[in-house]
């Protein structure tokens, strides 16, 4: 690696460590500081000079869950959970006719495939909710996740494709010769070796549902309501509920902390649609 | 994170003993291209349908050929969405991508703990923005924001207002949110790429005794050249289609000072129900997104060897 050839001495070390340590601090501060928002009283939140220390306090949690919260989260896993499953199924296999088969004007399915992923969501929302109106889809969970194909189906077929294109072919020539069947092939020898790629892969795409706003605030309704489209929503005649907002937004946070320390390899790899090999 | 951006075979490596079957991949990738086209395709079929009809309020009238595209680009609204979007992606992305590679170059030195602050400095990113939006809207509230008392108000920036109730301030503090935002996504892809950086010339380097300023301008800059490149088109591309902070900051107020194309077609839709000129919109955004794509690719796949 190119460090290597530069040599750095130990002291020069800590002290590149301490400038990255400093940035990602201040970089992080808004989150730390929205996080004690969820436990702060108001009048310590509309404090002029900024107060630190305070009383904390459960009001915020309380407010949430009567308003339904624990749904929201609920009905976020769930669509989540169910639109990934989804897109693993259908799309693994195309995945891997994309990375090892010649078709027919290939570089136009998959440009198909690109486009889908790059198209701007409030684009979409427009025919979506129209047709949606008429077929009697809106406020379903059908509906949210078919939507969700859009920008996850694509994301998945692309990047895993160039996980399959990093698997050895000889040994499903092996298995070829072993006179195994395509499914076989495809269940024994593929998949084993494929299966980090897919739980990178399909965890990015939980992440991106739990995340999606627009086609959930636009599409969703009383019935099917995630957790991001309840932060909005505490905005209110009545005034804006910060300290609630701090709750739903750092539950929301949760998972994406988690992913991030799973995945770290993997998400530079999947933000930059396979480009680059994390 | 050991990444490799070397050249994958061009060709496609089919197994032996598959081949003869021509009809086997078309049957695995059935299933996802039926659903592509199903939520894809006719969804954007249907936006061009509808752009050439008069619709409003959820009705389709009569067949009126260009004339929703006619009204559109006659609009003062629609040129100054498409003003603001530039404005924002033009500032951001560059600021974007030297701090990025900036930072990406500093990670690069003898940096310790790299596995757990590689994964914070992540958060940014892909956090929801729609909680990005809200971090943001609470440290840069009116008169208490942390940001705002602490820092706009000290140096005598802003008093008593949130930055983004100001038509000058609005657009330059999204800008500020993305540029936060973002920044963590082009460091860490460009970190990956440095660290895929063959040491020959790097070794030849030190047998010259090139200095560091030699060794970055004539060798890590031309060899990352085609990476940088497809990471900032990436980029580029994904700043156009912002919505969601900028929905919950400013929803393209004060006035229409930060309202994006993808804003004013989401207000012509669901607030004035002027159901025909915003898929006009959004078909020339889309168009537009589609000409962006292609060259994206092309680029990631003949310099980058990506793909």
């Amino acid at each position: 690696m190119a460090e290597a050839v530069n040599r750095p001495e130990g002291s020069r070390g800590l002290f590149w460590t301490t400038i990255v340590i400093v940035y990602a601090a201040i970089m992080l501060f808004p989150i730390f500081w929205m996080a004690t928002m969820m436990v702060k009283p108001n009048d310590a939140m509309f404090a002029r000079p900024t107060q630190w220390l305070f009383v904390p306090t459960l009001d915020h949690f309380t407010y949430v869950f009567e308003q339904g919260f624990h749904w929201s989260l609920l009905t976020s896993f769930v669509l989540c959970t169910v639109s990934t499953a989804l897109v693993v199924v259908i799309g693994t296999p195309a995945a891997y006719a994309f990375a090892r088969f010649e078709m027919k004007a290939k570089d136009d399915l998959f440009l198909f495939i690109l486009g889908s992923r790059m198209a701007p969501p409030v684009c979409l929302v427009i025919p979506f909710y129209l047709i949606y109106a008429k077929v009697g889809l809106l406020d379903t969970f059908l509906g949210l996740t078919l939507a969700y194909m859009t920008f996850n189906l694509s994301f998945y077929v692309w990047v895993l494709r160039s996980f399959c294109r990093d698997l050895p072919v000889e040994l499903e020539e092996a298995a070829a010769l072993e006179g195994w069947s395509k499914v076989q092939i495809f269940r024994r020898v593929v998949f084993p070796l494929l299966r980090n790629g897919i739980v990178a892969t399909s965890v990015l795409c939980f992440i991106f549902a739990w995340n999606e706003f627009l086609f959930a605030f636009m599409l969703g309704g009383d019935n099917v309501h995630t957790l991001p489209v309840s932060i909005p929503k505490l905005i209110t005649s009545q005034g804006v509920r910060w300290g609630e907002m701090a709750v739903v937004g750092m539950t929301a946070l949760v998972p994406v902390l988690i992913v991030v320390f799973i995945l770290q390899r993997h998400i530079v790899r999947g933000l930059t649609l396979g480009a680059v090999k994390g | 994170m050991s990444a490799t951006t070397e050249a994958a075979p061009a060709h496609v490596s089919t197994p032996q003993g598959l081949r003869e079957r021509v009809w086997y991949p078309y049957i695995l990738i059935a299933p996802s291209m039926i659903m592509l086209v199903v939520v894809s395709l006719v969804p954007f079929i249907y936006a061009i349908y509808l752009s050439f009809h008069q619709a409003k309020f959820g009705r389709v009238r009569d067949f009126i050929w260009f004339d929703n595209y006619a009204t559109l680009l006659s609009d003062e609204r629609f040129w100054n969405s498409i003003g603001v979007a530039a404005t924002f992606v033009f500032i951001a992305v560059p600021i974007e991508f030297m701090l990025g590679l900036i930072g990406a170059l500093v990670l690069n030195q003898n940096v310790r703990g790299r596995s757990v602050l590689v994964p914070l400095l992540f958060m940014p990113t892909m956090m929801a923005p729609i909680v990005v939006g809200l971090l943001w809207k609470i440290m840069l509230a009116g008169s208490w924001g942390f940001f705002s008392y602490n820092v706009l108000e000290r140096f005598n920036i802003l008093t008593d207002t949130s930055v983004f109730a100001s038509p000058d301030l609005a657009l330059y503090a999204l800008i500020f949110v993305d540029i936060w935002q973002w920044t963590p996504f082009m460091m860490l892809a460009f970190f990956a790429g440095l660290q895929a950086l063959p040491l020959g010339p790097y070794r030849a380097a030190a047998v010259d005794g090139a200095n560091p300023v030699q060794i970055f301008f004539h060798i890590t800059l031309p060899m990352m050249t085609p990476l940088l490149a497809v990471i900032g088109l990436l980029r580029f591309i994904d700043a156009f289609k912002v919505f969601d902070t900028i929905y919950i900051l400013t929803n393209g107020g004060p006035g229409t000072s930060t309202e994006t194309p993808s804003i004013l077609a989401n207000k012509m839709t669901f607030e004035f129900w002027n159901i025909g000129e915003a898929s006009a919109l959004a078909v020339l955004v889309w168009i537009a997104f589609f000409a962006f794509c292609t060259i994206f690719y092309q680029v990631a796949k003949k310099r980058l060897n990506a793909f």
